[in-house]
């Protein structure tokens, strides 16, 4: 732990900035959530989330840049109702049994200072690719006490047009075309 | 002065003030209780209960209602079955020693017919304590069902320190304030 709090702090000196120094971090998945909310006639606020997922970023903090690759297994839906989940599933929606998954790939990273407040790339999604910007709402690293290694992570959100995507379904009665996706990420280093 | 909730549930209960109250029952496809909490300083986990029920009574011209709401803790999702699991445990929510968290109230804030905050008491572990609810919308509407009913229902959140009701565990990594999102819909009865 000591020799990784020296190389981190030697990170955020800029001790390395003349080259390059490059981590790769793996997705911790039980620290890693996509929140969906969608306006409910007006009323309320619908939550889902994809429970399933997969992705490595790398991050040079150094050089301030980064890329992420993200997969969404668009099968582990939940919203706490099994017959919405069904629903959504179909190919009204997510169409999950000819697109299994979604991909969030970024190659821009924007910096404030040394933590991350930006990350723009495309999301695929039914077999579409649109550019997607996700704005950082929290970012950190920190030592993970049980891991010994550094976990860096934070809250991103974004709004998508789903119809964007040709997921059209119910927008002629009153469904949202605007959904908000909440991002939880923590991404431990290798 | 505010009166009493009693007395407040027992004028609801005459229906004496002209007019009169409606009773409300949840649909729990359109009502969850959502929490989100601070981890490790970095990012936000969030989960919910899937069972919520209750019922509630409002009466928007006279400006007032009451509502009394079950939320079965053992209802718990994260999307990690490990994850439930401990929070199901004996240091956070024990859920078999207490399997329901109540919200009870017979305040409601209005700005005109909108309810914009609720006053009541959260019990969660047999630990009850005062708590608002703030609605960020709220709205009534006749749904598509036949024949059409009217639906009420809103978003509210609030905040709490969940070491009020004992729950210490993974302090201070894992934030002490929660922040509670409640999505409620409800149907006229």
């Amino acid at each position: 732990m000591t020799k990784t709090l020296l190389i981190a702090s030697l990170l955020a000196t800029g001790t390395f900035a003349a080259h390059a120094e490059i981590a790769t971090y793996a997705i911790d998945p039980s620290h890693t959530f996509i929140t969906f909310e969608a306006n409910h006639f007006g009323t309320s606020t619908l939550r889902g989330r994809f429970d399933k997922k997969d992705g490595l970023v790398t991050l040079d903090k150094a050089g301030k840049s980064g890329k992420a690759e993200i997969t969404i297994d668009a099968t582990s839906v939940s919203t706490g109702v099994a017959p919405l989940d069904t629903h959504l599933k179909s190919k009204d929606f997510f169409n999950a049994a000819e697109f299994g998954s979604a991909k969030f790939t970024a190659d821009k990273f924007a910096f404030s200072g040394d933590k991350v407040s930006e990350v723009a790339g495309t999301l695929t999604l039914l077999g579409k690719t649109q550019p997607v910007t996700l704005k950082a709402t929290n970012f950190n690293c920190y030592i993970s006490p049980m891991l010994k290694r550094e976990i860096c992570g934070g809250d991103f959100e974004t709004t998508i047009a789903r119809s964007a995507y040709g997921m059209a379904y119910g927008l002629n009665y009153g469904l949202p075309d605007n959904i908000r996706l909440l991002i939880q990420i923590e991404a431990v280093k290798q | 002065m505010i009166p009493s909730a009693r007395l407040l549930l027992a004028l609801l209960a005459s229906g004496s003030a002209g007019a009169a109250p409606q009773q409300f029952l949840i649909e729990p496809a359109a009502t969850h209780v959502h929490w989100e909490i601070r981890h490790f300083g970095t990012s936000t986990s969030r989960g919910r209960f899937d069972a919520v029920g209750g019922s509630i009574t409002l009466d928007r011209e006279a400006r007032r209602g009451s509502a009394s709401i079950a939320i079965q803790t053992g209802s718990i999702s994260t999307g990690l079955t490990l994850f439930d699991a401990v929070l199901r445990g004996p240091y956070l929510l024990s859920t078999e020693a207490h399997p329901a968290a109540y919200f009870v109230t017979s305040r409601f804030v209005f700005d005109g017919d909108r309810v914009t905050a609720v006053d009541g008491v959260l019990t969660l572990r047999d630990t009850a304590s005062a708590l608002t609810l703030r609605a960020q919308r709220f709205a009534c509407r006749t749904d598509n069902a036949e024949p059409p009913r009217e639906v009420c229902g809103g978003d509210f959140e609030a905040e709490f320190n969940r070491s009020l009701f004992g729950i210490t565990h993974s302090l201070p990594f894992v934030a002490d304030k929660v922040r509670v999102i409640v999505q409620i819909e409800a149907v006229r009865q």
